[in-house]
């Protein structure tokens, strides 16, 4: 049994939780959000030579970075930030966040989702901007909750970078 | 020596790597010393001689180097100062490097007797350094311990005299052990049901173990969840405490949490713990740091290096105390029953007196305390003396007498002895009763209690508040503040004053009155001014204002209100609108609506024009005049309109002259009649002069109409029409498309569309299968015979219901199915007769279809004579075939 512990970080209604709701095994309700900030989910990724279960603490998203619970990360391996495509703010809310992390616990591996990708019409975030995070080499997939785009090849690339 | 070897060089080359020797002095050295051994140098000197100066040369020359550097370092090691440095530079490298279990091993004696040491000479170092570390440690032992005394305690109690307890207590006895032992042993029934080992840093889950016949939701995701809860209270009351959360408790269930340097152990237990269980877990965690504390440090979510942990989590589970079920010994209960009861019996008796007076002293104090609460009662002593009951203090005479809240206290009158002194409670209830007694306030003055205030409020005469006044200034220093702000004066002249005013403010609101003086002198009221006949009477008015009439002087001069209610009044008044005409106030101009004759509307023409100047404007430009002729126009316009309105006429032209309507045009024949939907508008037909000329009208309804008629369309066929054009939908005959085509083109000429491009031909796939049939079967007779031989039955039967078939199938798709039936001859004999033979075998086989139920309308008959053989005849098998009935099948 190889498990992780995941964050998910993102600005206030980015969608990270209805992109995970779908793909992954959850008992809690999403009450625990509100209540006590966090919930706590499930994700199996299987990697050809063993399954990794991701324990995704997905944190309760605010767009007041101050209030963010920095100490839910600790003894995380990795992070899924989360924006929403058709708010360009909530990508500097991600980043920003990101680097609190970093501040607090070191560098750890991360993936960049960018949702609602299927809102074309009212996209906000521009094709260079994106390609140029590429750059530095990151991880960056367009994703959509409603249609479950991208999400599973987003947790599998995940998975492999934290068993590396 | 004799080596060939020149000896100069020798050292020179052996040595060339070492630059600091100097070679050639070493080399001239050794040289004369080899040339100075010789026997005689050895016999002269009797022996090597013990100081050769060259001897040391030679030394200093090879190892000076050595001999600074050895000096060095002996000075080193001489000097303990120096030495210290040197090993204190190294030492904490050293012991880093150092194997730990040999290091601990070394060091073990040494720090031992330091710390002893160290508290020989002063405890209180050590006590400082450690007293964070045990400080929680002690509390929270200290805590568990004396919760484990309580809940000792609290069961030994709880039990001490039940069944159950002398059954223990029995156990207690036989077993040796102490009460609370078996008390503890037999109320405590837990079980705990899971135990979660999870990673501290991470809240990943390391381990968890489960009893037999428990269930629960993930464990990985719980023991993630227990730990954000751990953080969440941790973070949301900046709670700076190692521990964290120790106990959950939800009903019947507790979730116990030990928290390690690197794991957490959560047991989830249902059921009743004892104390005690926590050391038992603590334990067990204690041991599993203990064997694999490494692993447990470097956990990263691989849990293949603890997989022995679970075995100490086992011993966890298994942890319970159930219900025990032993038999009970009912000889030996029954005698300590008995010895119980004998005993019992005189202590009851004993006790039982003692308790009575002790009941009895209880009811005094209950009545003490009761009268210590009553307000205007202050006792200053109170004692129980030899049986009786004294009692001392100060009442005030308001107060509740102390004597009547003795009855039904159950304490004997007789035995109590009292002594109460009058005095003046300051108390604000007190004070209000004296009050109330000495003012004597009416009716209208209601006295209250409000923050300790007394407060009067309502009406009351002048010479009452002026009394209340004076008692207020006599009220002592330190009592309540009497408070009369709030009663008003209402002395007969100020009422009456009062009243005058609310009818004098009720007059100026009334339309129609103008106030325009008032006063009031020697009790009698003064009034002048203005007022519309129409408005209200001011005497009407005073009724109900208490103002006595008699005393009422008013002066009234009439005018004519220009306020539009007024003026409407007058109007009204004036002009008598007919029923069909309604006045009304719109934005303060007076507006006329609806039909009038015009007559009436020239007289409200005038009436607006005598109206005044700056009163309302008078607006009648809303009603209708309705002269018998206009209203008679109005009815044949509205005719014409719906004329107009109808598809398939055409209104060229209409005028209205004398009392006479005249109106031409066109209409389709398919269209409504124009004198049909005179009825119903109130135009007399016989005034109405119309000239109607037929025409075929363009609309598509009409069209759609004229098509169905004219192409008379199969059922399958559908007519419709779609956004002006004419779609024609289904499927037809080839024959039945082509007229239509037709008609199509017909019609576009005069700009209609007919869309036929929807309809296809009927499917006659398996109908044409069963024409090729039928017209392939041919009837044959013998030479001469118009009646087919025997062995023609069975194809006129197959025949026959090949028709049927066919005629049905096309009915359906509503074409109808004709057959001509053909008579054939061979050329033997005349053309007259074989013409005639023709004939003949075709309305023979006519006959013997319709004898096999095909009706005979669908059954031409021909006869063709020679004219159509079959195949060429010049042989008797060609002649033969030839005689025959053939059919064709024909569609319409």
């Amino acid at each position: 049994m190889l498990q992780k512990k995941i964050c998910m970080l993102g600005g206030f209604a980015v969608g990270k939780t209805s992109l995970v709701r779908r793909f992954v095994q959850s008992i809690f309700s999403e009450t625990y959000l509100t209540t006590v900030g966090v919930k706590i989910d499930k994700k199996s990724v299987a990697l050809p030579d063993k399954t990794v279960d991701l324990i995704l603490w997905d944190l309760a998203g605010e767009d007041d970075i101050g209030s963010f619970r920095v100490s839910y990360v600790r003894g995380a391996t990795g992070l899924v930030l989360v924006v929403d495509g058709t708010r360009a703010a909530t990508l500097a809310v991600a980043l920003t966040l990101r680097e609190r992390v970093e501040a607090e616990f070191g560098a750890m591996p991360f993936i960049l989702l960018i949702n609602k990708s299927d809102l074309a019409d009212r996209w906000a975030i521009s094709d260079s901007e994106i390609d140029e995070l590429r750059q530095r080499g990151w991880q960056i997939y367009l994703t959509s909750a409603l249609t479950g785009e991208h999400v599973d090849d987003a947790f599998h690339q995940l998975a492999l970078m934290v068993t590396k | 020596m004799t080596s060939t070897v020149d000896p100069l060089n020798l050292p020179q080359r052996t040595a060339s790597n070492d630059t600091e020797v100097d070679r050639e002095a070493l080399a001239r050295l050794l040289i004369e010393i080899a040339r100075n051994v010789d026997p005689d140098y050895r016999a002269r000197f009797d022996g090597v001689p013990t100081a050769d100066p060259r001897m040391e040369t030679l030394r200093q020359l090879l190892v000076s180097r050595e001999i600074s550097e050895l000096s060095r370092v002996t000075h080193l090691l001489d000097e303990p100062e120096q030495l210290a440095t040197a090993v204190g530079d190294v030492l904490p490298s050293a012991a880093a490097r150092a194997s730990h279990a040999q290091l601990g091993e070394a060091l073990a004696p040494a720090v031992e007797r330091a710390v002893q040491r160290s508290i020989q000479k002063s405890p209180r170092t050590l006590t400082d350094i450690l007293y964070p570390v045990f400080l929680p440690a002690i509390r929270k032992s200290i805590g568990e311990k004396i919760d484990q005394t309580f809940q000792s305690l609290n069961e030994t109690l709880r039990h001490i005299f039940t069944w159950h307890g002398l059954k223990w207590r029995f156990e207690a006895w036989r077993t040796g052990a102490s009460f609370s032992e078996v008390v503890l042993k037999h109320s405590l029934v837990y079980r705990i049901e899971h135990a979660f080992l999870i990673h501290r840093n991470s809240g990943l889950l390391i381990a968890h173990v489960t009893a037999d016949n428990a269930t629960s939701e993930d464990p990985q995701l719980i023991s993630s969840m227990l730990s954000a809860i751990q953080d969440f209270v941790k973070d949301s009351f900046n709670e700076k405490e190692q521990s964290g959360l120790d106990t959950i408790r939800f009903g019947e269930l507790r979730l116990w949490s030990e928290v390690g340097p690197f794991a957490t152990l959560v047991s989830v237990i249902r059921g009743n713990p004892p104390e005690g269980l926590h050391e038992i877990v603590r334990d067990v965690l204690l041991r599993i740091h203990e064997e694999s504390s490494q692993a447990l440090e470097q956990f990263d979510g691989d849990g293949s290096q603890l997989a022995s942990v679970e075995a100490q989590l086992q011993t966890c589970v298994e942890l319970k105390q159930e219900e025990s079920n032993e038999g009970f010994p009912w000889l030996v209960a029954a005698v300590a029953l008995v010895l119980l009861s004998l005993a019992g019996g005189w202590y009851f008796l004993s006790w039982q007196s003692a308790q009575r007076w002790q009941a009895y002293v209880s009811r005094w104090q209950a009545y003490v305390s009761r009268l210590e609460a009553q307000p205007g009662i202050i006792v200053a002593e109170q004692q129980v003396r030899d049986g009786q009951f004294y009692i001392a203090g100060l009442r005030d005479p308001l107060a509740a007498d102390p004597q009547s809240l003795l009855s039904g206290t159950e304490v004997d009158p007789a035995q109590v002895h009292s002594q109460w002194q009058f005095y003046e409670s300051l108390e604000p209830e007190f004070v209000l009763k004296r009050l109330t007694a000495s003012l004597v306030p009416p009716e209208t003055v209601r006295l209250s209690i409000a923050n300790d205030r007394i407060v009067a409020e309502g009406e009351a005469p002048d010479t009452w508040i002026d009394r209340a006044r004076a008692a207020a200034r006599q009220l002592s220093a330190g009592g309540p503040e009497f408070d009369i702000s709030k009663v008003r004066d209402v002395s007969p002249e100020v009422r009456q004053a009062e009243r005058w005013q609310a009818y004098v403010s009720r007059l100026e609101t009334q339309p129609g009155i103008i106030v325009a003086e008032q006063k009031i002198r020697d009790g009698q009221f003064y009034i002048a001014g203005l007022r519309d006949p129409l408005g209200a009477d001011p005497q009407s008015l005073l009724s109900g204002t208490e103002v006595d009439p008699a005393r009422v002087h008013s002066q009234w001069q009439f005018y004519q209100s220009l306020e539009p209610e007024f003026v409407l009044k007058r109007l009204t008044a004036s002009l008598y609108p007919p029923d069909t005409v309604r006045l009304s106030i719109v934005n303060g101009r007076i507006v006329a609506k609806g039909e009038a004759p015009d007559t009436w509307i020239d007289r409200a023409r005038a009436a607006a024009r005598q109206l005044s100047a700056g009163g309302p404007e008078f607006d009648i430009s809303m009603v209708r005049d309705v002269s018998p002729e206009a209203r008679s126009a109005e009815h044949w316009q509205y005719y014409v309109s719906r004329l107009e309105a109808q598809p398939g006429i055409i209104v060229a032209q209409q005028t209205a002259r004398g009392g006479h309507f005249y109106i031409s045009g066109l209409r389709d024949p398919l269209a409504a009649d124009p004198q049909a939907l005179l009825s119903g508008t109130d135009v007399d037909p016989a005034r109405v002069h119309a000239q109607w000329q037929f025409y075929q009208s363009l609309d598509p309804k009409f069209v759609v109409k004229r098509l169905t008629a004219s192409l008379n369309p199969p059922k399958s066929v559908q007519l419709s029409i779609v956004q002006g054009r004419i779609v024609a939908v289904g499927e037809a005959p080839a024959g039945w498309i082509n007229r239509a085509q037709a008609a199509a083109e017909q019609l576009s000429a005069d700009g209609v569309v007919l869309d036929v491009s929807q309809l296809s031909e009927l499917n006659l796939a398996e109908l044409n299968y069963l024409r090729e049939a039928i017209q392939t079967t041919d009837i044959f007779f013998s030479s001469g015979k118009v009646v087919p031989g025997p062995e023609q039955t069975p194809v006129l039967d197959r025949l026959a219901d090949q028709i049927k078939v066919f005629a049905q199938n096309a009915r359906k798709s509503g074409v109808t199915a004709r057959f001509m039936l053909t008579g054939h001859s061979d050329t033997t004999g005349r053309e007259t007769a074989n013409a005639s033979i023709s004939a003949a075998r075709a309305e023979t086989v006519r006959a013997l279809l319709n004898k096999r139920g095909v009706a005979p309308e669908l059954l031409l008959v021909r006869g063709a004579g020679t004219f159509e053989p079959l195949v060429p005849e010049n042989s008797l098998a060609g002649s033969s075939t030839n005689r025959r009935v053939s059919i064709t099948v024909n569609l319409d």
